[in-house]
């Protein structure tokens, strides 16, 4: 069952005043709703490590939540912020020549692509194509050169513009 | 395997729990609001107020410029506190639209220019320009290092532009303090070497602060 705004914000202001018990019940049930959160936006193989991520940025932050706010905003704050960063590392993965992000081509990751599709509609064509190719299917740079008609070293300058552009696309969602 | 590991690290950070005092953007406008009135009690304590402050109070076009400046920092300042607690959906961008207002100064400045290059030329040499610039950006100081260290112990989600607003929130709260003391009430001094401070310490923000924001 999903967690639901009103029990959030109730065992976060527990968790705020020390109470483990709810602390724990509201990490499981913040852990359930970031999977589907990053389910939508990246690959699967990404997620578990992007939940761990958000939990421990989460947990450093926990005062920065105002029981008069609603939780969820703030928690999908938080979630944005580490996705917005992973980006960024990839993207100075890109510029460093570092092209291992490979991922498994089964129904997870197409389902995984269907929902970052939109943001890359917005990037130009051959900087989707790079990312597309290297970041989400997992080829590699000689790979997607030969396959995009670009010399690798392009193919690198796509990835990397194209990854800062979605940084700066998700960053003012 | 995965599922494992995160149900340890959740084990881990329920044992770690400590309480929290959740953050209050009220406490943070306390800090903010000792940096300004530090820096101005400074400013005046070393180089004094300016004359015909107490006896006649500000000439009209210091007094606009004054409150436009000090519009322009209480935006940045308000964006800067909000920006501390994130949540998706928050508009953080109001000080834009002071920041805009506040360029009708420059503007009329340009004006002043184009009506009479020479003696605008003199009215920004006279006096004490550099002066101005300087302790413009030195007492800023107190504004920006409250908001500094307000973000840095928040949850900025976008270093850049709180580094930005940190700058212009600094800039134009040593401004306002400057206009306290500097008794020129030329509008092309004002917005050239006053409004420098704002885009010094805007551009300072920008390029030094967000690295040390990231979390």
């Amino acid at each position: 069952m999903s967690p639901d705004e009103p029990s959030l914000a109730r065992l976060m202001t527990a968790s705020q005043r020390g109470d483990r018990a709810a602390y724990r019940a509201l990490l499981v049930g913040c852990r359930r709703w970031l999977e589907r959160y990053f389910a939508r936006r990246i690959a699967p193989h990404q997620i578990d490590d992007l939940v761990q991520e958000t939990l421990v940025s989460m947990h450093r932050k926990l005062a920065t939540w105002d029981s008069g706010r609603a939780f969820l905003p703030w928690l999908a704050a938080i979630a944005r912020y580490r996705w917005i960063d992973m980006l960024r590392r990839q993207r100075d993965e890109a510029e460093l020549g570092d092209n291992d992000a490979a991922v498994g081509a089964g129904d997870e990751a197409v389902h995984a692509r269907l929902s970052i599709d939109h943001l890359l509609a917005l990037l130009p064509p051959k900087q989707a194509q790079a990312i597309t190719l290297v970041k989400i299917e997992g080829a590699s740079i000689a790979e997607a050169s030969q396959i995009c008609g670009q010399s690798e070293s392009l193919v690198k300058v796509n990835i990397h513009r194209g990854l800062k552009k979605l940084a700066e696309l998700i960053e003012s969602e | 395997m995965k599922d494992a590991s995160i149900d340890n690290l959740i084990d881990d950070l329920a044992g770690d729990l400590a309480p929290v005092r959740p953050r209050r953007v009220a406490r943070g406008s306390l800090w903010v609001a000792a940096g300004w009135v530090g820096g101005a009690a400074a400013l005046v304590w070393i180089f004094g107020m300016r004359k015909d402050l107490v006896v006649h109070g500000m000439p009209p076009l210091s007094m606009l410029a004054f409150w436009l400046t000090a519009a322009t920092g209480l935006a940045a300042t308000w964006s800067a506190l909000r920006m501390g607690l994130p949540g998706v959906g928050r508009d953080y961008g109001g000080w834009r639209w002071a920041v805009g207002a506040s360029l009708s100064l420059p503007l009329a400045a340009l004006a002043a220019c184009i009506a009479d290059g020479h003696a605008a030329m003199e009215a920004a040499r006279h006096g004490f320009g550099l002066r101005c610039l300087l302790q413009g950006l030195a007492s800023g100081l107190g504004v920006g290092a409250a908001l500094f260290f307000w973000l840095r112990a928040g949850a900025p989600t976008s270093p850049t532009r709180a580094g930005w607003v940190i700058g212009i929130a600094a800039g134009a709260a040593g401004a306002t303090i400057v206009a306290l003391h500097c008794s020129s009430d030329e509008v092309v001094h004002i917005a050239f070497w006053h409004g420098s401070a704002v885009l010094l310490s805007a551009i300072a923000g920008r390029l030094i602060l967000p690295r040390f924001l990231r979390w």
